[in-house]
């Protein structure tokens, strides 16, 4: 555990140490809030359904997507692939940790600065709340969405890291992994009779996962597969390490 | 406190370590010697549990590589070639996180911190980014990083490359100290390093172990017959035959304007009776001095010879 969290802490004084870190921030934030000034006056719009903004804020626009799709592989590129490059990894990994722990705590790393990009859109939550009355369940489950989807790509980016000593190829394929998992659940869509297939798919949906959280529905299904999926990556991370780890 | 045992090592149907076989006792500062790509870094990285082995035991510290990589890892510090460090961190805070990561106990870190830092003299950089040393600061904190959990064992791949001769200096100093405490197991192929630093040396060649033993004895098995360089005036060309005859000389060659190369028996020293001839005969001695192959001689014969072999399955020459 103390092993671990001196992997965490190592990562995060490396994020926070490269400009980078403080782009994606500024960015991300500016583009939130941008989306979430749209949502607003666009429901301010009488003709428009009635429907919450923090819906719409949840999953509800293909920007979300947008953003978490650019935004993970950016966070994950850098955790493994670096620690390869520089050969650090040999010096990690010839001192009594196992790769899982090394997996692990960089994921960890990732996740916390993950929630960290996250943390200031409560304060939209406080903004509507001054203006209307909310119903928090509903952002309580929206935000438990926006967890385990995190969760579950940036376990696909830790998993893309390990696969190259290039950060701009671990991003690129984090981002195709990110994509083909976000469109297999779309391929539903797509089909027209029903069938155990299309359920299958319909199960694999991200879109209906993420609206349902949104509107307050927190199915276990949704929780077991993100997480599940999430497990299977970061396993096939520490698997691909242990390979890998030399050039 | 190392032992190998049939040790192999094949990258994709290429053998770059065969069958190596050897045995370190405690305390002893070992050097691995031999060209690029001999497969010193292979067989250092299969040490330290990095890479697994195709064939063969390692066992090191009483640890079977096999059972207990991580406990093995515990028992060695390990300071891979050029030095990877993370170059956003202070040497401090790189220490202390090589001291968590190691398993340092909690209530030791500040003091081995302390420690390591005196013992490497990198105090005056402590609280810099490591990313701004020079490379011979570099190498001392990627030494202390290695020490900080006090290993049994010290492997260190190539520790004096790159560096200034005052740097490599004090880091060769610093090995010598640490081999009264540690069993040192340091590559190189900077041949006079091996002999001021180490006790004893392997030379390594395609994966191989061509020689081992102390770099005197190696010196003297390999290189044969010890020979003494001789210049006089007024000799002529008589003093050829004159030196041949003196007792113990096995052959004399030689070199011109009054030089000679005397070859002799292993167990004689034919000075005297060259100086006594010399003030016989009335030639001015103006040199006489035995001369010590270097191991650079053993090496260019030992990795030239290979060479020669290349193909045949030849038996290892332990020598």
């Amino acid at each position: 555990m103390r092993k671990t969290w001196a992997i965490i802490r190592r990562e995060l004084i490396a994020y926070f140490s490269s400009p980078l870190a403080y782009i994606v921030m500024t960015a991300f934030l500016l583009m939130q809030g941008y989306i979430f000034y749209l949502i607003v006056s666009f429901l301010n719009n009488p003709q428009t359904p009635a429907m919450t903004p923090l819906r719409l804020f949840f999953g509800g626009t293909i920007f979300f997507w947008l953003f978490l799709l650019f935004v993970v592989p950016v966070i994950t590129m850098r955790l493994i692939a670096e620690e390869r490059r520089s050969g650090t990894i040999e010096v990690l990994l010839t001192s009594p940790v196992t790769e899982a722990q090394v997996v692990v705590g960089k994921f960890l790393a990732a996740m916390a600065f993950y929630l960290a990009l996250w943390l200031p859109t409560v304060f939209y939550v406080v903004i509507l709340g001054r203006h209307s009355k909310i119903d928090l369940g509903p952002v309580a489950a929206g935000y438990l969405g926006v967890v385990l989807l995190g969760f579950m790509f940036l376990a696909v980016g830790t998993l893309a890291s390990t696969l190259s000593t290039n950060q701009l190829i671990a991003a690129i394929i984090a981002f195709a992994a990110m994509v083909l998992l976000f469109s297999i659940g779309l391929v539903e869509q797509l089909m027209t009779s029903s069938s155990v297939l299309r359920d299958a798919f319909a199960h694999m949906n991200l879109w209906t996962q993420m609206d349902d959280f949104a509107k307050g529905i927190v199915d276990t299904r949704h929780v077991v597969y993100q997480l599940s999926m999430g497990v299977l990556f970061l396993f096939l991370a520490a698997k691909s390490l242990e390979v890998k780890k030399w050039r | 406190m190392i032992e190998v045992e049939n040790l192999g090592k094949t990258y994709v149907a290429e053998p770059v370590v065969r069958d190596l076989s050897f045995f370190v006792p405690e305390g002893q500062v070992l050097g691995f010697l031999g060209p690029n790509g001999a497969g010193k870094t292979t067989v250092m990285r299969m040490l330290t549990a990095f890479l697994p082995p195709t064939t063969g035991r390692v066992v090191v510290a009483g640890i079977d590589l096999d059972q207990d990589p991580v406990g093995l890892r515990r028992n060695v510090g390990y300071l891979p070639e050029n030095v990877p460090l993370y170059p956003e961190l202070r040497v401090e805070e790189y220490l202390r996180f090589r001291a968590d990561v190691e398993g340092v106990p909690r209530a030791e870190v500040a003091a081995r911190v302390d420690d390591v830092v005196a013992r490497c003299l990198i105090a005056d950089v402590r609280r810099q980014v490591v990313g701004t040393l020079s490379k011979g600061y570099r190498q001392r904190v990627g030494l202390a990083g290695a020490l900080i959990h006090r290993p049994k064992v010290l492997i260190l791949d190539e520790p004096t490359v790159g560096l200034d001769p005052n740097q490599i200096i004090k880091v060769r100093e610093l090995i010598t100290e640490l081999g009264r405490e540690h069993t040192v197991l340091l590559s190189t192929h900077i041949l006079p390093e091996v002999e001021q630093v180490c006790e004893r040396v392997f030379i390594i060649d395609r994966g191989r172990i061509v020689a081992d033993g102390a770099p005197d004895a190696l010196r003297s098995r390999l290189v044969g017959n010890p020979s003494l360089a001789v210049e006089l005036t007024g000799g002529g060309e008589a003093a050829a035959a004159a030196l041949a005859a003196l007792p113990g000389v096995v052959g004399v060659e030689a070199k011109g304007e009054g030089r000679f190369h005397l070859e002799h028996g292993a167990g004689s020293d034919p000075r005297e009776a060259v100086f006594r001839l010399a003030v016989e005969r009335g030639w001015v001695l103006l040199e006489m001095s035995p001369q010590r192959a270097t191991l650079e001689d053993v090496f260019v014969r030992l990795t030239t010879r290979e060479d020669a072999l290349a193909g045949q399955e030849a038996e290892v020459s332990h020598a």
